[in-house]
């Protein structure tokens, strides 16, 4: 049917113009035949113009090597000059190109003129393809990082907490029952020492096991673990924390909450070691469907985009820790007016659990 | 027994005859607090802010003194302020020290509490001054001595 046929070579005329993938044909000796725009907008103007010239192997100077088994990037086996055309059906190969350097490719190699030796050499940019799957994998990993930290850390704050301390408070009770006993006056006030260093060694192993992760966060949700958490704010630092809540102890997932603690966690320590003040307020509320954490001082403040005091790490560790749970973190800060941090993470139906 | 305000009294003669800007004595609270220690008597204090602060041993400058039984001067702040983290010591913040220097008070080969002199201005705090420190923890400030301050 010619009317197909016409129709055909348009399209194939079209595909070939419009394509974004760069296609190349060779002859048998390697030499260019004809390349599309797609392809020309990736190689650099010298090694196009010997090209288009019809030097032999002139595609070499932008090739830098195809992807075997072996290695990334080699020569071996070429598939130009391979004996095996067919092992070339799906390659990867590295091209030095015009404005964004040696770029990943998708190609295919083969033969469509068997009888003259012509080849087809199509190439599909991969590098958008490789960054999509770079943050995927950079997203799990984490994910699980993160998860990984958390519960080793619920772990060694349970043994602190459930068995350090319980074994050293026997012992504190034990010396305590050794005032009803016979014995010297000079060994009762030293047992009496004795009791103090174990007492505050409790409390320091106590404190550790909550810093490390608070029971109560698991035990009795956000409400209970940000104000025991604020209230040792107060006591450590003399930052008065003004906490408002709306959620009625409402418990949400375990994920969620852990976010919310931790990200409320560094922003009110960037307070302190930043923004030089005396009190700061947050505040924790449910709105439109969406769990909210607002962490506000009116201390100094700092230029978004500046350089950043301490590491840095921080604010991009909110971010990423929002992201587990689809939800993101807004900071707004100017100098001499103080810091705001916004956290926003949506919450279904399902999000609630009791 | 002598009250609160006779100690910040005797504290205070102490502050004005040696010339510190600041002094203050960090001791253990009794056993209903579970033995914590807290900044209890200051003099040419700025505020009353730090007296709300809880030190857990080795955290801070009691703390840190209070745990090693050793003496710890500061004499220039911005030294200090390279290689540690100011909101750890949130008496140096509080009350403005730029210059400080921290003894123990010992009492029955423990240490009871910290005595503490600073000043608001850098480089004021010598080795003198420092042993001044530790004379006046040994023997006590009026009838402020080590025993007299471990019962609180």
């Amino acid at each position: 049917m010619p009317a197909n046929k016409d129709l055909r070579l348009e399209l194939m005329l079209k595909m070939f113009t419009n394509s974004t993938e760069a296609i190349f044909f060779f002859d048998r000796e390697g030499k260019i035949l004809s390349l599309n725009p797609a392809a020309e907008k990736i190689i650099d103007a010298t090694v196009l113009e010997q090209l288009q010239k019809g030097a032999e192997l002139a595609i070499c100077r932008a090739c830098r090597g195809y992807t075997s088994s072996t290695e990334i990037q080699t020569c071996i086996n070429c598939y130009l000059s391979s004996t095996q055309p067919e092992d070339f059906s799906s390659f990867q190969v590295f091209l030095e190109t015009k404005d964004k350097g040696v770029v990943p490719y998708a190609a295919t190699f083969h033969s469509i003129d068997p009888e003259n030796g012509i080849r087809v050499f199509m190439l599909r940019d991969l590098s958008v393809q490789f960054k999509t799957q770079k943050q995927l994998h950079q997203n799990t990993m984490m994910k699980h990082v993160i998860e990984a930290q958390e519960n080793e850390r619920k772990r060694i704050s349970r043994e602190l907490h459930d068995s350090v301390a319980q074994e050293l408070l026997s012992a504190v009770i034990e010396l305590r029952a050794l005032k009803y006993m016979k014995g010297g006056q000079e060994i009762l006030e030293k047992t009496e020492d004795t009791k103090v260093t174990l007492t505050r060694l409790l409390d320091d192993i106590r404190n550790l096991s909550v810093e490390l992760r608070p029971a109560a966060l698991d035990d009795f949700g956000l409400e209970a673990a940000f104000r025991s958490h604020f209230k040792r704010i107060e006591e450590s630092y003399g930052i008065t924390v003004e906490f408002k809540a709306d959620i009625h102890k409402k418990r949400y997932g375990n994920e969620i909450e852990t976010v919310f603690y931790r990200v409320c966690q560094e922003a009110v320590l960037n307070s302190i070691k930043y923004a030089f003040v005396e009190e700061l307020k947050v505040s924790l509320f449910k709105k439109d469907d969406f769990l909210q954490l607002i962490v506000k001082d009116h201390g100094v403040g700092f230029k978004q985009g500046e350089n950043p005091r301490g590491t840095g790490l921080g604010l991009y560790g909110m971010k990423e820790r929002a992201d587990l749970v689809g939800g993101r973190v807004d900071i707004f800060s100017e100098p001499g007016k103080g810091t705001t941090v916004h956290l926003l993470v949506p919450i279904g139906k399902a999000g609630e659990t009791r | 027994m002598k009250n609160n305000a006779d100690h910040e009294t005797q504290l205070q003669q102490f502050q004005v005859e040696h010339n510190f800007d600041f002094v203050a004595i960090a001791l253990v609270e009794p056993a209903e607090n579970q033995y914590v220690l807290k900044w209890k008597y200051t003099s040419g204090n700025l505020s009353n802010r730090i007296k709300k602060v809880v030190l857990h041993s080795g955290k801070g400058i009691a703390g840190t003194v209070f745990k090693t039984g050793k003496p710890l001067m500061i004499k220039n702040r911005s030294e200090f302020e390279q290689r540690e983290d100011l909101f750890n010591y949130p008496i140096l913040v509080f009350e403005n020290l730029r210059s400080m220097g921290a003894v123990p008070i010992w009492h029955n080969g423990r240490v009871a509490g910290v005595l503490l002199g600073g000043y608001r201005e850098a480089d004021r705090m010598s080795d003198e001054k420092l042993q001044i420190l530790i004379q006046t923890a040994a023997k006590g400030i009026g009838n402020l001595d080590g025993k007299e301050l471990m019962l609180n």
